[in-house]
């Protein structure tokens, strides 16, 4: 009898301290501490797989790289080229760029940045075996020599056009020449404080920036989310301060919502790609190419895939913002499903022909393209097999033209018709490339626009790369997709930079504060 | 026993070397580069002989037999290696995450068993009355709906419109303990309500069959109390079964929590796996293949010996 009275009371004591320790739990998360500790939580899509200052690997990356190494040049709060470790500038003659360092600049280890760091940094992407990303764009490069502790000279071997855009890339960081391989030695605004891989990277404060008074922010913590209903949640129960790629089903949200808003950009863009490696397929013949670019009706595609959020994309892909205005009606398709019904008999197809389209069941956007575009191909005959494969089975089929048609988007790195090199050159094949495709004519008009340091014959020879792109059709052009960070109503500052530019925005951190 | 144990040690080492095995030629067969996926995470550009430098870098660039041999001697000292993608100590990154897995597993057990087991219990008593028929149906409900549907609307019901919860995360118990179980109740919740269903199912059969034995008759008849006559003489009996189920189930649960961590972002071991096939990581995957291969293989052993402890007709 005892034993079973103490049974009960145990019991209900233990189901007291359990109902009270859960309501101390739930409580409301007005009453957690918030901005107080004036850290930025910035919520990323993926997390950072790793981080090389040269190598590229990724935007997640990018935006990591961002805030802890800095180049000569970079951009400022409304994404117009300014120095960054580089004080000013001299072009002395289209083949000699002469930089002079700032004098306030220092690495988080507290040396100074000098021109012998910047000849250690360069030399670092441009030598024999290096995987660096700008490898390929900054071989123009014939030397750069330190002509004294802050000055820097760069001799190219031909005009480059884009030589400031490409100093102020993610991957053309100058490093310490202290650095290891294990360990840069950056120059940005914060510096690593802790990480935990696959989790999240705290960041802090670096005191001795360059730029007095900046960053704002005490620090960042980077917490990734790769489930995009998740990361919008988070920032919605206030977890974070800030994500990056808002889903485009959330957009309407935002606008709607008095805590939240959002800044976006119209900027990377969707399009397909042919293997026309083989002469016996009907995608090798640009007239196919060419009808295809009149099937598809692009608005259905913006509807569909990105909620209404885009543009449509009807001819070569000059990025918003550019400094060269190339529309040109002729060089453009409309949609236009008789044309691209006469132009597939005028190539021998009248019946169409059977196909595989390739996307990724990784990324939505990816294949809620591919089922709009499949739909319209079938409009005119072409059976389209969706093959979805996730991401990394894409990549490789992309390299390998394991594909007939296949959907991909990206962006440039800059606002100027020469981001698209790395996409239309066939000097280097990839797969964000139509596989076989190979245009002697692109590949000369590419060449010469980056030589070219004069803006008006540049004006002129893209003027002619987009009549080529529409002839040749390397790729149809589908949408631009807006691209959209969005944040609490709290956080001041941080804004889209414009066009292909739009993955550099976190550059506003930089200015970014909670008001 | 000491046989035994011999015997089965050496089958394990078998089996792993096995399990090791397929997991290397299936990752061989599997398309995708992790050197090329590395340089083009989110859609970039890269060139081959960037590729072909970083595939240097990773080790990729060796004949597959040269690399075979070199995972199985690695292995054989259990030494994970390094991870492909960032060089980060593998074992590290094991250690650190498989205790938050098996804190996700033992707390959804707890959920499990003290809901499962007195819901049970009740519904078995009174059977065909209105709770046991409202919560059958329940529970019935629980095992078909997805994990993930679960997860989404706790998530969308607690985070975004109640905002009494975090959506997701992980905060370290050290560094601040309230936090620290905020985040853990919701995706413990949610990988719980499958466990729930079994749990409950198997107490309410469980008790339904010992109810009807002779002693329990025997012990109502002499006059126990009825709450003594349920305690000792009928789940004292019925529980031994829910113990092994659960106990399997906690194994298979290691492996499975793949969704519920994803959804909720909790940086358990299966989150790991994940990411290390997504970037096609080969050391990581294996890895972490190999670390559950192995538990599972001890569970079993650890349930072997339990028994022929237990039961002395079983001789081992």
């Amino acid at each position: 009898m005892i034993k079973s009275m103490e049974g009960v009371v145990g019991r209900r004591t233990v189901l007291m301290a359990m109902g009270a320790g859960i309501s101390a739990l739930a409580m409301p998360g007005a009453v957690r501490a918030q901005a107080a500790d004036n850290i930025l939580r910035f919520g990323l899509s993926t997390f950072p797989p790793s981080i090389t200052p040269h190598g590229n690997t990724g935007q997640a990356a990018n935006t990591v790289k961002l805030m802890m190494l800095r180049g000569l040049t970079g951009y400022d709060a409304d994404g117009k080229l300014t120095g960054e470790l580089a004080e000013s500038w001299e072009v002395v003659d289209p083949l000699t760029y002469v930089f002079k360092l700032r004098p306030n600049a220092v690495f988080h280890n507290g040396n100074s940045v000098t021109a012998a760091d910047v000849v250690f940094s360069i030399g670092k992407i441009i030598e024999e075996g290096s995987a660096s990303f700008l490898k390929n764009d900054l071989s123009a490069i014939e030397s750069i020599e330190a002509v004294d502790d802050k000055t820097v000279k760069i001799t190219l071997s031909s005009p480059l056009a884009v030589l400031l855009d490409l100093l102020a890339n993610f991957n053309a960081s100058v490093i310490s020449a202290e650095s290891t391989d294990e360990n840069a030695i950056g120059a940005g605004p914060f510096r690593m404080k802790s990480q935990e891989r696959g989790v999240y990277i705290e960041l802090e404060r670096f005191a001795d920036f360059y730029d007095t008074g900046k960053p704002i922010v005490a620090g960042i913590k980077f917490i990734a989310y790769s489930d995009e209903n998740l990361r919008f949640a988070a920032l919605e129960a206030g977890d974070v301060d800030l994500i990056e790629y808002l889903p485009w089903q959330n957009f309407d949200q935002v606008d709607a919502s008095t805590t939240l808003k959002m800044t976006s950009a119209v900027g990377p863009f969707m399009f397909l790609l042919f293997n026309v490696s083989n002469p016996d397929s009907p995608l090798a013949n640009p007239k196919v190419r060419q009808a295809i670019g009149y099937a598809v009706k692009r608005q259905d595609v913006v509807d569909a895939a990105f909620a209404g959020r885009g543009e449509e994309l009807n001819g070569f892909p000059n990025p918003p913002g550019s400094p060269f205005d190339l529309s040109n009606p002729d060089a453009e398709w409309s949609y236009d499903p008789e044309k691209a019904k006469a132009l597939l008999a005028e190539a021998g197809y009248p019946d169409g022909f059977d196909c595989t389209l390739l996307a990724t069941s990784t990324y939505g956007m990816h294949q809620d393209t591919a089922s709009v575009v499949q739909a319209y191909l079938q409009i005119i005959g072409i059976n389209a097999t969706l093959d979805l494969p996730d991401w990394g089975t894409r990549v490789t089929a992309g390299k390998e033209g394991k594909y007939d048609i296949a959907v991909h988007g990206t962006a440039g790195y800059y606002n100027d018709p020469d981001s698209l090199y790395s996409l239309l050159h066939s000097s280097n094949p990839s797969y964000l490339q139509s596989f076989g495709f190979k245009s002697e004519v692109i590949d000369d008009l590419l060449t010469r626009g980056r030589e070219e340091s004069d803006p008006e014959k540049r004006k002129a020879i893209y003027q002619e790369l987009a009549v080529a792109y529409f002839n040749e059709v390397p790729q149809v052009p589908l949408n631009w997709r807006q691209q959209a960070y969005a944040m609490s109503d709290k956080v001041n500052g941080f804004n889209a930079f414009p066009g292909f530019l739009t993955f550099a925005s976190p550059y506003c951190v930089d200015d970014t504060s909670f008001g | 026993m000491l046989t035994f144990l011999l015997r089965r040690s050496l089958a394990a080492i078998a089996m792993l070397l096995v399990v090791g095995t397929i997991i290397f030629s299936l990752l061989m067969i599997v398309p995708g580069d992790p050197a090329e996926l590395l340089l083009t995470t989110g859609g970039g550009s890269t060139t081959q002989e960037a590729v072909d430098a970083l595939r240097k870098q990773m080790g990729l660039d060796k004949p597959i037999l040269v690399q075979y041999v070199g995972f199985l001697s690695d292995t054989v000292r259990f030494d994970f290696g390094r991870s492909i993608i960032d060089g980060a100590e593998i074992a590290e990154a094991i250690g650190l995450r498989l205790p938050r897995t098996l804190e996700l597993i033992i707390a959804a057990a707890i959920i499990a068993l003290s809901i499962g087991i007195p819901a049970g219990t009740t519904a078995a008593l009174r059977v065909g009355g209105m709770f046991d028929r409202l919560t059958s149906a329940l529970m019935a409900l629980l095992t078909s709906v997805p994990v993930f549907v679960v997860g989404t609307l706790l998530i969308y019901l607690f985070a975004q419109v109640l905002r009494v919860m975090p959506a997701g995360g992980y905060v370290a118990l050290q560094d601040d303990p309230v936090a620290h179980f905020r985040a853990l109740i919701l995706p413990a919740l949610s990988v719980s309500l499958g466990l729930l269903a079994i749990v409950f199912r198997m107490t309410r059969a469980s008790v339904l069959e010992m109810r009807s034995h002779d002693w329990v008759r025997t012990a109502t008849a002499k006059g126990l109390r009825r709450k003594l006559v349920i305690r000792r003489h009928i789940l004292r009996n019925a529980l031994g079964p829910v113990i092994t189920v659960v106990g399997l189930q906690l194994g298979i649960l290691l492996g499975s929590t793949v969704l519920v961590e994803f959804v909720y972002n909790w940086p358990g071991l299966s989150g790991l796996l994940v990411t290390a096939v997504e970037q096609r990581d080969y050391p990581t995957v294996r890895a972490v293949i190999l670390t559950v291969a192995a538990i599972f293989i001890l569970i079993n052993l650890v349930i072997d010996i339990l028994y022929s402890v237990l039961d002395p007709r079983i001789r081992l």
